[in-house]
C-alpha cells in the first residue's frame, strides 16, 4: 500500500524503490545514522553491527534463492565458507587488493554453485535442498585437503588495504563493510524488481504457468541459486577480512539452519524481511550471550551452560511458531501496520 | 582377497544400519511428503534416553529399554500433535522448514537435558566380535543387521497386507483422496512419526552399542537421507538394497581410497552417490515415478 496520492505514470516510476520525498528523507537519515554510528556507539556494538551486516548479505542471498525462487538451500554457510576461502587464498598467496579478492570470491562461489544447482534445477521438487546438503559435507573435505588452503589450521590473511589506508581496527572495517553491504542490498533490491526477480517469483508460484509464459524455468532456477550463492560468497569474503582468519569450523550446517530461520522469521519473499530476520535473531543471540552469565548468577541452580543450550530450543521453537502462526513473517505484520496508518482514519 | 571380502561384508552390515535410518525417513515421507532430516537427531536423542534408562534400571535393563521406547513413541505423538497437525496442507516448503527446526529442537533438548559431554553407551548386544570363518564382525552391527532385515520385511508386510498399512499407503499416494475415503491423514502422520522414533531408538542401539555417545552421532541421519534418495523415497523394501549399495561403496572407499586422500572420502561418498542419483534417476531405484520435469 502506497501513501495517498502516489501513483506511477511511467514504468520507471512504477519500479522505483524510493517513491516519496519522505522516503528519500528517511533513507538519507538512516544512511547518515549508519555511517556516523562509530562516533557515538561503543566498539562492542560496532562489532555486533558488522556481524549482522555480513550475515545479512548471506541471508539476502538465501532470500533470493529460497524466498523469491522457492528453491531451498541448506548449504548457504558452506557457500559463504567457499567465498571466504577463495578470498583468503587470493589475498594470502597473490597479495591481491580486497576490491579484487572479494568479488573473485563471490564469483568463484557462484561457479561452484552451478555444479550443485543444475542437477536439482532439472526436476521439480525440493532437490536443491539435498544437493546443497551434500555440498555442506563436501565443503570441509575439499578445503581441508586442497594444497594451499592451510589444511586444518586454516588460512590467515593481512588486513584489507586501499592505497595508503589499511583497514585494521573495528571502526575502519565498519566503514568498509557497510559500504559493501549497502551496495549489495541495493543490488538485491534491483534484482528482485527487474524481469529476473519477477521470473523468480513466477517460478516459485507456478512453474508450469511460468514455462508457458516463456520463462525458461531451468535457467531461472539455476540463476536464482547462483545469485544467492554469489551473495554468500561476498559475505564470506567480508568475513575473511573481518576475522582475518578462515577455517572450516566457522561454517557449519547449524549456521545454514540459522540463516533459514532468519528468512522465516523475517518473512519469505522480501529483502526487508531478510534484514529484519537477521537483525532480530542475531540480536536475540547477542541478548542471550549477554544475559546468560547474569541469569546463571541470579539462578545458580540451573547452571550456566543451559542458557546457551536453550538457544537451540528457542530458535527451533521460534521457527515452528512462525510457520504455524505467521508463515509470512514479521515483514507481513509490518506491511499491515503500514497500510493501517496510511489509511487512517478510514478502515479501507 | 580376504581383505576385500572383509571390507565388503562389513560394508553390508553398515549398509543395513543405514537402511534402518533410511526407513525412518521413508515412513515419514510416505505419510505426507515430509523429508525427515531430523532422523539423525532422533537417533542421538533416543541414544541418550536409552542410555539413561538402562543405567537407571541396570539390573533389569530390559525394563529400562521398554520405558525408553515408550518415551520415544510419546515423542513421536508429541511431534505430530504439536507441530504437524496445525500445518497439514501447507506448502512443502513449510513442511521442510519445520523438519529443519525439529533438528534444532531435538539438539537443544538433548543439550539441556544431558549436556554436551560424551558418555559411554550401555552394552546391550554382547561386546565380543562375531566370528564367521575367517571374518570378524562387530556384534551389534551383525545382530542389528539381522533384526533390520526382519524389520524391513515386517514393515513391507505391514504396508502391503494389513488394513492400517494400506491406509498409510493410501495417504502416501494422495492426501485428498485418502481423506475422501475416510482415512485420517493426521493419524497416519502420527503413526509414521511413532514408527520413525522407535526405529531411531533401535538404530541408536545398533549404532552405538558399547561405544561413546556424542552429538556427532547425528551425522548418520544425513547418510540415511542419501540411502533413502537412492532407494526412492516411497520404497520401504528398496532401502535394504540401497543401504547395502551405499554401505559397500563406503566400505570400499574406506579400504582403498581413504589411504590416498588422507581419510574422509568414505565420509562424503554417500553424498556424492546422492548427487549422482539426483542427476541420473531422481526417483531413485524403486521410487514412484512422479518426478516432473519442468
Amino acid at each position: 500500500m502506497l501513501p495517498c496520492g502516489t501513483y506511477p505514470r511511467t514504468y520507471n516510476e512504477d519500479k522505483a524503490i524510493v517513491r516519496t520525498r519522505l522516503q528519500w528523507l528517511l533513507l538519507l537519515l538512516f544512511l547518515i545514522l549508519l555511517f556516523t554510528a562509530p562516533l557515538f556507539l561503543p566498539t562492542r556494538y560496532i562489532g555486533i553491527i558488522i556481524m549482522m551486516a555480513i550475515i545479512c548479505l548471506a541471508v539476502i542471498g538465501l532470500q533470493i534463492t529460497t524466498g523469491y525462487a522457492g528453491q531451498i538451500n541448506i548449504g548457504q554457510a558452506a557457500f559463504m565458507g567457499t567465498g571466504a576461502y577463495v578470498t583468503a587464498y587470493l589475498a594470502h598467496h597473490f597479495e591481491l587488493p580486497f576490491w579484487l579478492t572479494v568479488p573473485a570470491g563471490g564469483a568463484a562461489t557462484a561457479l561452484v554453485s552451478v555444479i550443485f544447482g543444475f542437477p536439482a534445477a532439472r526436476v521439480k521438487g525440493l532437490y536443491l535442498a539435498l544437493t546443497s546438503l551434500a555440498f555442506m559435507f563436501i565443503f570441509p573435505f575439499i578445503f581441508l585437503r586442497l594444497p594451499g588452503f592451510g589444511g586444518t589450521e586454516g588460512l590467515s590473511i593481512k588486513p584489507a588495504a586501499l592505497g595508503p589506508v589499511t583497514f585494521v581496527g573495528t571502526t575502519s572495517l565498519y566503514y568498509l563493510i557497510m559500504v559493501v553491504s549497502v551496495l549489495m542490498v541495493f543490488f538485491a533490491y534491483s534484482i528482485v524488481r527487474s524481469r529476473i526477480g519477477r521470473a523468480f517469483t513466477a517460478v516459485r508460484d507456478a512453474d508450469n504457468a511460468a514455462e508457458i509464459l516463456g520463462i525458461n524455468v531451468f535457467y531461472y532456477k539455476t540463476m536464482a541459486f547462483v545469485i544467492g550463492t554469489f551473495f554468500a560468497g561476498i559475505a564470506g569474503g567480508l568475513w575473511a577480512y573481518y576475522f582475518r582468519f578462515v577455517n572450516t569450523e566457522q561454517f557449519t550446517l547449524f549456521h545454514s539452519i540459522w540463516f533459514l530461520g532468519m528468512i522465516i522469521v523475517g518473512g519469505m519473499g522480501s529483502i526487508l524481511g531478510a534484514i529484519i530476520g537477521t537483525v532480530g535473531l542475531r540480536g536475540l543471540e547477542e541478548l542471550i550471550t549477554y544475559l546468560g552469565p547474569i541469569l546463571a548468577e541470579t539462578l545458580p541452580f540451573i547452571g550456566g551452560k543451559v542458557w546457551f543450550a536453550g538457544m537451540n530450543i528457542l530458535l527451533g521453537a521460534v521457527i515452528i511458531l512462525f510457520i504455524i502462526f505467521e508463515p509470512r513473517g514479521i515483514v507481513h505484520r509490518w506491511n499491515i501496520l503500514k497500510a493501517t496508518y496510511r489509511l487512517w482514519p478510514f478502515p479501507y | 582377497m580376504i581383505g576385500f571380502l572383509q571390507w565388503t561384508f562389513s560394508g553390508v552390515l553398515i549398509g543395513l544400519l543405514y537402511a534402518l535410518i533410511a526407513l525412518g525417513l521413508v515412513v515419514v515421507w510416505r505419510s505426507g511428503r515430509i523429508v525427515n532430516l531430523a532422523q539423525g537427531e532422533i537417533v542421538v536423542f533416543g541414544g541418550f534416553v536409552i542410555g539413561t534408562f538402562t543405567l537407571l534400571f541396570s539390573q533389569v535393563w530390559w525394563v529400562g529399554l521398554l520405558i525408553s521406547f515408550g518415551l520415544l513413541a510419546l515423542v513421536g505423538v508429541l511431534v505430530e500433535r504439536g507441530i504437524f497437525r496445525p500445518i497439514v496442507g501447507q506448502p512443502l516448503l513449510s513442511l521442510f522448514m519445520v523438519t529443519i527446526a525439529l533438528i534444532l529442537v531435538f539438539r537443544g533438548v538433548t543439550l539441556v537435558t544431558w549436556g554436551a559431554e560424551p558418555r559411554s553407551f550401555p552394552t546391550i548386544f554382547p561386546a565380543e566380535m562375531v566370528n564367521l570363518g575367517p571374518f570378524g564382525f562387530d556384534s551389534a552391527l551383525f545382530w542389528g543387521g539381522i533384526v533390520s532385515l526382519l524389520l524391513v520385511v515386517a514393515l513391507t508386510l505391514f504396508f502391503e497386507r494389513t488394513k492400517w498399512g494400506l491406509r498409510l499407503s493410501a495417504v502416501a499416494e494422495d492426501h485428498q483422496v485418502a481423506e475422501a475415503l475416510g482415512i485420517s491423514v493426521t493419524t497416519a502422520i502420527m503413526l509414521a512419526w511413532i514408527i520413525a522414533a522407535l526405529l531411531g531408538g533401535f538404530a541408536s542401539i545398533v549404532f552405538l552399542n558399547g561405544k561413546t555417545l556424542t552429538l556427532m552421532a547425528s551425522m548418520i541421519g544425513f547418510r540415511g537421507v542419501a540411502v533413502a534418495i537412492l532407494a526412492g523415497l516411497e520404497s520401504v523394501r528398496g532401502v535394504l538394497l540401497a543401504g547395502i549399495i551405499v554401505g559397500i561403496c563406503e566400505s570400499w572407499a574406506r579400504g582403498y581410497i581413504d589411504p590416498y586422500t588422507g581419510g574422509g572420502m568414505s565420509e562424503i561418498l554417500p553424498f556424492l552417490i546422492m548427487v549422482g542419483v539426483i542427476i541420473w534417476r531422481p526417483q531413485g531405484l524403486f521410487g514412484w515415478k512422479i518426478i516432473e520435469r519442468v
